[in-house]
């Protein structure tokens, strides 16, 4: 039946596309997010669905899109440099096989996030981009939160559609990534004109965000829950109402507690005493091997070179009983443990060069849309009043991958590199944009400045 | 059955979105549709001399 309903689905964008071929990249969004292959065991898990979408994005823009509006930013010059400079160290990599194996996705994320703002030309396009991209997530994150409601959550044990733990089906990806679309839900259900603001599409957007903060409480990732903290204080700094919202925060949390599962403030209570904790200290080891790795190594090791470290760290852990404190010290081998950090990843697999690469890539995204909400935030026209929340939108969700970032591996996450082609087709689309409207804006006042004096 | 209500949910709304979207021209050009490919703009009819006052 499932099977079945996505096959058609996938059919209806497929048809639909031929009269408006932009609707293949929206079906390309979607595959790429929710990846129905996975969840399908019929037609679709034996077709190449990826890659058909991906064929019909791109030729429906190559033969049918009007390419004057296009415009190739800076941005997605240095996403280009990365994919040349991965490619490269692909074929120079430690561990060939498992290189290919990571490349084989990893260039088709990127090449889409350099090409997806040449088809962001329109507002309506930024806006539908980002809908099927809540929406595709919002998919998932629906399933995890009736569930953790139900009591189905817990540490590594929260099923999604599938027994998977690739993409937005890991826990802690899902979590900072269901936390990093909040901004984005507010600013659909405020200022969208394909699901115009009512209060069915008020109701459905706050459900959705109460989905999204459930999310980190049924995987229990603790990456998770800074998300959500950075995310609080963050938006406070561009809201209107600071102290009604910032109280309203404070309540919830009030609220919220008593109903939190014991499992989860047992395991956030590892935040703080991370050095009884082997996750935190396999980290912490990692880390330091990545960074005697990448100094012998300065140009990095291709994909997967995690593969070739072996620890050995020790984990202590204090146990009071009265006026005695027991310390105990448990010395733990390890090996080819995953980076557990987008940086290191970046470090020990592209060198020096890479994470710088990487980071301008990343800053820069933060950089341009404060330049956007600056330039657009005190506007008052009515073209003028989406620019400015959308750039502040885009802005939360890329800090807020960079803080999850810090300790989850996910320097490639398609979700996130489209993101950034959101923000590089925003960008590219105000810039043209702006003469037109405020040419417009200049016309109007002009004309009100004139109307008194004709009629007087 | 989770599974079954959460996938409804959100491919509901896509299909609304695509269908929403098929009729909405400022998705691929704003400010009035392009001339298609190819296609010129008629010149204006010339006066007819019978039209023509004396």
């Amino acid at each position: 039946m499932i099977d079945l309903c996505l096959t058609a689905f996938l059919c209806l964008y497929l048809g639909l596309g031929g009269r408006k071929p932009f609707l293949w990249v929206l079906a390309y969004l979607y595959v790429d997010i929710l990846a129905p292959q996975l969840i399908s065991w019929g037609i679709l898990s034996h077709i190449p669905t990826s890659l058909i979408f991906f064929t019909a994005a791109f030729a429906g823009w190559l033969f049918f899109d009007d390419k004057t509006d296009s415009r190739f930013t800076v941005r997605q010059g240095l996403l280009f440099l990365l994919l040349l400079y991965c490619g490269y160290t692909t074929l120079v990599a430690d561990f060939p096989k498992e290189a290919w194996e990571k490349w084989s996705w990893v260039w088709k994320a990127l090449i889409f996030s350099i090409f997806l703002p040449l088809t962001l030309r329109t507002r309506l396009r930024i806006e539908a981009a980002l809908l099927v991209m809540v929406l595709s997530a919002g998919s998932i994150i629906i399933d995890g939160a009736i569930k953790t409601l139900a009591g189905g959550g817990g540490y590594g044990t929260l099923r999604f559609f599938v027994d998977n733990n690739t993409g937005l089906y890991e826990g802690s990806i899902i979590s900072c990534v269901s936390i990093a679309i909040i901004p984005s839900i507010l600013w659909l259900a405020k200022h969208g004109t394909i699901f115009p603001t009512d209060w069915r599409v008020k109701l459905f957007a706050a459900g959705l965000i109460f989905a999204c903060l459930l999310i980190p409480v049924g995987t229990q990732a603790r990456t998770g829950l800074i998300c959500i903290g950075v995310l609080c204080v963050l938006y406070l700094r561009t809201a209107k109402h600071r102290i009604l919202i910032s109280a309203g925060m404070a309540l919830a949390v009030l609220v919220a507690v008593p109903f939190l599962p014991k499992s989860y403030t047992a395991r956030m209570n590892t935040i703080e005493n991370n050095q009884a904790d082997q996750s935190a200290s396999t980290r912490l080891a990692v880390w330091g091997w990545t960074w005697d790795y990448a100094k012998q190594h300065p140009f990095g090791g291709g994909f997967n070179v995690y593969l070739a470290n072996n620890l050995r760290f020790e984990t202590t852990q204090a146990e009071t009983s009265g006026s005695t404190t027991v310390v105990k010290t448990q010395v733990i081998q390890d090996g080819a443990r995953a980076f557990h950090s987008s940086y290191f990843e970046m470090l020990g697999e592209q060198g020096f060069p890479g994470l710088a690469l990487w980071l301008t890539i990343q800053l820069t995204g933060i950089v341009q849309m404060e330049m956007l909400r600056r330039r657009w935030a005190k506007r008052a026209g009515p073209d003028e009043q989406w620019q400015a929340p959308l750039a502040v939108a885009l802005q939360l969700a890329h800090v807020i991958y960079m803080v999850g970032a810090l300790f989850v591996g996910i320097a490639y996450q398609p979700f996130v590199l489209m993101l950034i082609g959101v923000q590089n087709g925003l960008w590219s689309y105000l810039k043209r944009v702006e003469p037109k409207l405020a040419g417009r804006v200049a016309q109007r006042r002009m004309m009100a400045v004139g109307t008194p004096a004709l009629t007087a | 059955m989770v599974d079954i209500f959460a996938l409804s949910i959100a491919h509901g709304l896509l299909v609304l979105a695509a269908w929403r979207l098929m009729s909405r021209d400022d998705l691929d050009s704003e400010g009035g549709p392009r001339p298609k490919f190819g296609s010129r703009r008629k010149p204006p009819l010339a006066a007819a001399p019978d039209d023509v006052a004396p």
